[in-house]
């Protein structure tokens, strides 16, 4: 018989990824302006972070508080550079460990609870890393950590234009990028899949939805984290401001508006668009909030799934339906209550 | 010698006794058949196996040891599979996905082999690729291997569930009314390959209103009355049995 062809798509995906990140790499070049350079940098954190937030979606979760633990990387690595005195290339690694010890620790409490509870216990863990950051005056409370040094030179490689940090976090987020893929392609990322499609056939499949939650949330928490620690060190200053409940919700936009189920060129579309689109609308500057407003709900009332789910359903030649699941949250809200708890 | 060993188990839900005190073995080997009319209990007591409900009293052995009161994964993990009557299946998947998944438990090498894609875990991947066309050929979906399963007809997707199952290798395979609706046809094709699953060595329990098939499959028929067993014997003494009779068509018809 013919050998089995269902990896192929996901390689072919992969592949796009690539040339995606080499046409990325080579932007720079053209682009004179720091600022769009600097939108660019914005765009690519705000890919890892939607990254972040789509691997708890894959597992069936929808996280609110996907900044929580960017502000809490943020804040470790500066912390770190400001008491300690150590480079970026220390605090960064660092800031991995600590924060996903930390995820693991919160994750464990956190992800016993599926669904909407996950949704609110998610949301109030967000503000209250930012209210206690505000309060503590070690982390320089509601003035914020001020005066964080920029990496350090790596041989000739200076970190004092946009041009180096884009580079920087480029890097970052092709390595983000491909083990998440590996992720993804792998037994664990079909079982995170079977969770969010049917937890009780993933259950007889013996997949314990506890720990791969678990494992996706320390996973895409650390992630967040190390997008944070990238933050810091590229803004010089981090405040308790800078991590509001509207962040979490950006983020959420960004895998939404490019294709939730799309998990990694969903975000980097949304993320690209969510930076740029406003920018440009800055014309009209009152109403750019309104203008961005309507055009997100626009998307996610009649685009369910998302800009790339739009596009890959319009070019499929066949109309007939293509497993029209779990594309929009408003679809994963109608599922309900089903986080496969043992009836008895 | 006995695979799975039920041991007096009482389910009650609010006021309703769903099972009584009801004891049976499955023989290592077996096609064992549980019929009864509906409300006899073969729905509880297939769940309580399989570990989505948990019995008020008594006890289930597999393999000598007890597995009441295990989460449903960790039963899982212990080797017994189990089809639901109503079709689930990973929907948005293809069918070739949906066996993958089945193999789950298999899967042996560590997180960071995975994200660095290691010969070895690279390997493993291939060879559950190679184990889950075959099963996909077994089952007769060789045809259907890329196409979603929410897009499959009924008896496929029954099909496509047994498949699943048999990717978990398990030791006993709960089937839970494989044949409903189905032609008979089709019936008689999936009668055939249940009992090619047996001669694979695997055990299989199954719960069938469907009599012809059951009576050709079983070697041996349990059968549950208002939760408790009224009968225990080969497919032709069972059609002889009085009680049998009697619970399933009532007493004034004899």
């Amino acid at each position: 018989m013919k050998p089995p062809t269902s990896w192929k798509p996901i390689h072919k995906k992969l592949a796009a990824a690539v040339i995606l990140i080499i046409v990325f790499a080579a932007l720079p070049i053209f682009i004179e302006n720091d600022y769009i350079k600097h939108l660019l940098i914005m765009a690519c954190v705000g890919t890892i972070l939607g990254m972040s937030f789509s691997m708890l979606f894959s597992t069936g979760l929808i996280s609110l508080g996907a900044g929580a633990f960017y502000a809490v990387g943020a804040y470790i690595s500066a912390s770190l550079a400001m008491n300690a005195g150590i480079s970026f290339w220390l605090t960064f690694p660092l800031t991995i460990i600590i924060s996903s010890i930390l995820a693991l620790g919160v994750g464990a409490i956190f992800v016993r609870n599926g669904g909407i509870a996950f949704v609110i216990i998610t949301l109030l863990f967000a503000s209250a890393v930012v209210i206690a950051a505000g309060q503590i005056e070690f982390l320089g409370g509601w003035g914020g950590i001020i005066g964080i040094p920029r990496p350090t030179a790596l041989g000739p490689i200076q970190f004092d234009s946009k041009m180096s940090y884009y580079y920087l976090i480029l890097i970052i987020l092709l390595l983000v990028v491909l083990a998440y893929y590996a992720l993804y392609t792998s037994h664990i990322g079909r079982a995170w899949k079977a969770i969010k499609l049917s937890p009780n056939l993933a259950g007889t499949l013996g997949i314990n939805q506890y720990s791969y939650r678990l494992l996706a949330f320390t996973i895409a928490s650390t992630t967040a984290a190390a997008a944070g620690s990238f933050y810091a060190h590229y803004f010089q200053t981090v405040t308790p401001g800078a991590f509001s409940g509207w962040l979490s919700i950006y983020i959420q936009l960004y895998a939404v508006l490019g294709g939730l189920e799309f998990y990694v060129m969903g975000p980097a579309v949304g993320s690209l668009l969510m930076t740029f689109i406003p920018e440009y609308l800055r014309i009209i500057k009152e109403f750019e909030p309104i203008v961005t407003g309507v055009l997100l709900l626009v998307v996610i009332l009649f685009f369910q799934g998302g800009i790339l789910g739009t596009i890959v359903n319009a070019t499929k030649s066949n109309g007939k339906n293509n497993g029209q699941g779990i594309h929009s949250i408003r679809s994963w809200l109608k599922k309900g209550k089903n986080t496969g708890v043992r009836e008895s | 010698m006995a695979l799975l060993e039920v041991r007096n188990i009482t389910k009650i839900f609010g006021g309703l006794v769903a099972v009584r005190d009801l004891s049976l073995d499955i023989r290592e080997g077996e096609i064992l058949g549980l019929i009864g009319p509906n409300g006899a209990g073969k729905s509880t007591l297939f769940n309580i196996i399989s570990g989505f409900i948990v019995p008020n009293k008594g006890k289930i052995l597999f393999k000598g040891e007890s597995i009441t009161g295990l989460r449903i994964d960790q039963i899982a993990q212990k080797g017994i599979a189990r089809i639901f009557q109503e079709p689930t299946l990973f929907m948005q998947e293809t069918v070739f996905e949906n066996v993958l998944s089945g193999f789950h438990r298999h899967y042996t090498q560590p997180l960071w082999k995975v994200f660095l894609h290691t010969p070895r875990a690279n390997s493993e991947e291939e060879d559950k690729e190679k184990k889950a066309a075959e099963i996909i050929e077994f089952m007769g979906l060789s045809t259907l291997s890329g196409e979603l399963a929410a897009n499959l007809p009924h008896g496929h997707q029954r099909a496509l569930a047994i498949a699943i199952a048999l990717a978990t290798e398990p030791a006993l395979l709960l089937l839970d009314e494989p044949v409903t609706g189905m032609n008979p046809t089709e019936t008689m094709e999936m009668v055939g390959k249940i009992k090619r699953i047996r001669d694979k060595g695997i055990t299989v329990l199954i719960v069938e209103h469907d009599m012809k098939a059951v009576m050709s499959l079983c070697d041996r028929i349990v059968v549950l009355s208002l939760g408790v067993k009224i009968a225990e014997n080969t497919p032709a003494d069972i059609r002889k049995d009085e009680q049998v009779i009697e619970a399933y068509l009532g007493k004034q018809v004899i």
